[in-house]
């Protein structure tokens, strides 16, 4: 009977009120309306109003704790005593550090996520960019930082080479990126970007996650589980594809089969290129996704393709001469990567990855069997000490075998080659002294056992939030083991070395965006050939002359880049401009000279209309590039002689008759302008003293290219725009 | 001695009683503001107070899905593009415990499937296809675990106009769903104010748009 008339005392005890009052403010004593007071565990609570004040009764008694949180703001506690006596509480809150509203790091850094919301370029861009025909590096060739060099295809950034540029998967290294293209013809990208959820595409001062890249680093970051089971299917004017995607509960795959066949194409309209058999490929891919548990995902991407084309060649100066060129591209390509979260703060993911390429070419008599194989292993740790504090650190090895056989005629078979184990390791931290200013350093080692050398390279950004932009100053070291083909021939080569300074300013407000930034590249340990007189290598002949590492060079300039996505409804565009001024001293050249690959000027507009009356997207980009140095060996001087601008149109046009469907058709070169990317001469002078020349050129005026693509799925509304 | 016990038992079950009854009490009252708040700070306030209740009352998946709800209805009205995916984050975490508390809730997912709706409004042309397709096969699994849930197949209906709109087709498989989504409303008995009664309004609305 005792403890009832207790329990009912305190029951009486708990109907005493106590009134609870104070004001919520945040760092800078300005009031924060919004927040949510409570007496934990209870119902009892209050919001604060505009002046951040707040006020309500408990009926609670005793030892209590007063919680306090806002949408932005880490949350407080305060331990209270209710005893009826009106309490007045005041709270100061520090705002957390979130996505949304605090400063990131810009400097060098284009990211395309649907994930994150404050990105400059996002995944669908890449697709209905016109001219890009749907090839990542396509798209990005639209961006600040980027030299078009169209016989190419692949990243120039900053008056780097093709090759300075690493693509990453999911963090793992990709070794040939790029599918083999005809001489002087763009190749394109391996990879779809329909693949992938996000891109983040660096222009210089990358983290110190990322090794093995000169100059500019494209990490690309695969979709998690694919939660729609739905068939994809293409048909396309070279080709046809179709894909299948498999959801469960936890997990996904899916497997696309690409068939094109440039024949027929080819045959329809003339092209520069004197083919014997067009281009063809076959590309299977698979991707599997299954969640570990809650807090595990494993991932597999998988890619295997095999091209083929056979072409005549006729040397310059020799028209009577016709030489049958046979490629063969075998390419797997396989990776697989682990992500585990322990508790909220501690992440941990590991990968391995398998490249295999191997080159078959033959021509006339010699014939070059190329083949590469490289294992990538990593393993990387990543914590969150707090929302201010957050670190990671990994290590790698990237273990690569190459060699090189050369048959020629009678003259018998030599090899060169290399197997390469390079151990690294690297950390960094990330530091949020408010939500204003945010400070990364990181560290990244490498060790070449190749050549027994240990490389330590720092890399340390920061950016300030100034009014309603941000600055950001971003430096780093790189390093690259040189191009295969001269370590083939020597292996005791180092690494090649750049040294990145980018200073940074970005506006993202309300769908529109301003980007300026300004950079000094250096240069040191180039490959250079120790001989002045010494000729770059011809393909079907190893390579043996003296390499040092004596070249170096320098590049610098700036970049504009506006994007509007709001002030004219349905329409998004898009304009980039590029200075750069670079000089390079390695390989033959006598003396400090700006490379064949580097244009001062680049230029490009890109417009998106969408327009609901006809169902259609409309797209057009517009490209400029100025000339390009060559060297003229009629003349005096080096590099002495500069190619016309280059200028493209291009058009594309996506109809979506209804949610299943989708007809595309684009159209590069509108103008049908004559692009000169660059002159071949013949190795001797001719009788006249006179070297003969001729232009590389487009290999046709346009490509027109059509496709139709359908998606077969159960959940309405789904087709494949984003994959386009 | 014995006498004492029944007497005990039943103090508990009343003190157990008084309980439900102070919650379901204060479960009404807010749930009655979030439907009916006019101004953005009544409605944060009674989100905010159904926040409170749901981190006094662990076991419940009422309190966190009517949290979520205020969110989404704050998004909703929210013009800001930052802020709006503040809330829906805020509302996705409270579906997501939601969930945990009560699996296979037909009215869980297809409030999900409505935060995912209002994600599209933020920037259709990017987020559109990602979202919608989210959004739609939350609708689905909901129509699969509760067939009798109006709000599952009005929303769905809302976003399957949605779509006939843009692509210029046919509106009437949207309008026969809505007509549909209207009958389970009108047939719905309300089994305690706890139980989700909103989206009627917003289906007339639609077929009066189907007029």
């Amino acid at each position: 009977m005792k403890w009832i008339i207790a329990c009912l005392f305190s029951s009486a005890v708990a109907a005493a009120q106590t009134p609870v009052r104070g004001r919520v403010m945040d760092g800078e004593g300005q009031p924060v309306p919004g927040a949510n007071v409570m007496v934990k565990g209870t119902y009892d609570g209050a919001s604060t109003g505009v002046d951040g004040v707040f006020q309500f009764v408990t009926y609670e008694t005793g030892p209590q704790t007063l919680l306090v949180s806002s949408m932005g703001y880490a949350s407080v506690e305060k331990p209270i005593d209710l005893q009826g006596a009106a309490l007045v509480l005041d709270f100061s809150l520090r705002e957390s550090i979130n996505e949304l509203e605090s400063v990131v790091i810009s400097a060098g850094a284009f990211t395309a996520s649907d994930q994150n919301r404050r990105t400059v370029f996002k995944a669908l861009d890449i697709a209905t960019t016109a001219g890009a025909t749907a090839d990542i590096a396509g798209a990005l060739n639209t961006l600040p930082g980027t030299q078009k060099v169209g016989e190419s295809g692949r990243l120039f950034v900053r008056g780097g080479d093709g090759h300075e540029t690493r693509t990453f998967i999911d963090g793992m290294v990709v070794l040939d990126a790029y599918g083999p293209a005809a001489p002087n013809t763009p190749s394109r990208g391996r990879f779809l970007p329909f693949m992938f959820k996000g891109t983040s595409f660096s222009t210089g001062g990358y983290s110190a996650e990322y090794g093995q890249a000169l100059s500019s680093a494209l990490a690309l970051d695969s979709k998690d589980e694919d939660p729609t089971t739905r068939t994809d299917i293409g048909l396309l004017s070279v080709g046809a594809d179709v894909a299948h995607t498999q959801a469960w509960k936890n997990g996904s795959w899916a497997g696309k089969a690409q068939y094109t066949n440039l024949r027929p194409y080819m045959n329809l309209i003339n092209q520069e290129i004197d083919w014997i058999a067009p281009p063809v490929s076959t590309e299977l891919s698979t991707a599997f996704r299954q969640k570990v548990g809650t807090r595990g995902l494993f991932k597999f991407y998988g890619n295997a393709d095999r091209n083929q084309f056979s072409l005549y060649q006729t040397p310059v100066g020799d028209d009577a001469t016709k030489e049958a060129l046979e490629l063969t591209n075998v390419y797997r390509y396989g990776n697989a990567t682990y992500a585990h979260a322990f508790g909220d703060r501690w992440f941990w993911r590991a990968g391995v990855s398998y490249n295999l390429n191997e080159n078959h070419v033959d021509r006339a008599a010699a014939g070059l069997r190329e083949r590469e194989t490289g294992v990538h292993v990593k393993s990387v740790i990543e914590q969150t000490v707090s929302d201010r504090v957050e670190w990671k650190a990994g290590v790698e090895l990237i273990h690569r075998q190459y060699s090189a056989r050369w048959q020629a005629g009678q003259s018998g078979v030599r090899v060169q080659g290399f197997t390469e184990p390079l151990w690294a390791a690297f950390a960094e931290a990330d530091v949020y002294a408010s939500k204003r200013f945010v400070m990364r350093a990181g560290v990244r080692s490498e060790y070449q056992a190749l050549n027994q050398t240990l490389g330590v390279d720092p890399r340390a950004s920061l950016a300030y939030k100034v009014g309603e932009g941000q600055m950001s100053l971003a430096y780093g070291r790189f390093r690259q083991s040189a191009a295969n083909h001269w370590l083939r021939s020597d292996s005791r080569l180092a690494s090649e070395k750049a040294e990145h300074v980018i200073l940074n300013y970005q506006v993202i407000k309300n769908n529109r965006t301003f980007r300026a930034e300004a950079y000094y590249k250096n240069y040191v340990d180039l490959v250079k050939f120790q001989s002045a007189t010494a000729q770059l290598p011809n393909a079907f002949m190893p390579f043996a002359q003296p390499l040092l590492n004596t070249g170096h060079g320098f590049a610098k300039g700036f970049e504009l880049f506006w994007r509007d996505n709001q002030s004219v409804e349905n329409v998004d565009y898009w304009i980039s401009y590029s200075y750069l001024d670079t000089q390079r001293d390695y390989l033959n050249f006598p003396a400090a000279a700006p490379p064949s690959f580097a244009s001062a000027h680049n230029f490009s507009v890109v417009y998106k209309h969408f327009v609901p009356a006809i169902k259609s997207q409309l797209g057009l980009t517009y490209s400029f590039a100025s000339g390009r140095p060559y060297h003229n060996p009629n003349f005096a001087g080096f590099q002495n002689a500069r190619t016309p601008s280059y200028q493209d149109l291009s058009a594309n046009i996506s109809y979506l008759p209804n949610p299943r469907i989708i007809i595309h058709f684009s159209c590069t070169n509108l103008l049908g302008r004559d692009n000169i990317f660059g002159y071949q001469f013949s190795p001797e002078a001719g009788a006249d003293g006179h070297y003969a020349s001729r232009a590389i050129r487009q290999a046709a005026p346009r490509f027109v290219f059509l496709g139709v693509f359908i998606t077969l799925s159960k959940a309405k509304g789904i087709n494949q725009l984003p994959s386009l | 001695m014995k006498t004492l016990f029944v007497t005990f038992l039943l103090f508990v079950a009343l003190v157990a009683q008084a309980h439900d009854k102070k919650f379901e009490e204060a479960m009404a009252k807010q749930i009655q503001h979030v439907y009916t708040a006019e101004k953005t700070e009544a409605l944060q306030a009674a989100t905010h107070a159904l926040d409170r209740i749901a981190q006094a009352e662990k076991s419940r998946w009422e309190p966190l899905y009517y949290a979520a709800f205020g969110y989404v209805m704050m998004a909703n009205r929210e013009p800001e593009a930052a802020k709006k995916d503040g809330y829906l984050d805020q509302a996705m975490e409270r579906i997501r415990k939601a969930a945990e508390a009560s699996p296979n809730n037909s009215e869980i997912t297809a409030l999900e499937g409505f935060a995912h709706m209002i994600r599209v409004t933020v920037d259709p042309a990017t987020r559109g296809q990602q979202y919608s397709a989210l959004s739609m096969q939350a609708y689905g699994k909901a129509i699969q675990q509760d067939p009798g849930n109006p709000r599952a197949l009005a929303l769905m209906a809302q976003m399957q106009y949605g779509m006939a709109q843009f692509f210029k087709s046919s509106t009437a498989e949207a309008c026969t769903m809505a007509q549909k989504a209207l009958a389970l409303f009108e047939g719905a008995k309300s089994e305690s104010p706890l139980t989700p009664a909103w989206g009627r309004g917003m289906t007339e609305g639609l077929l009066a748009q189907c007029q």
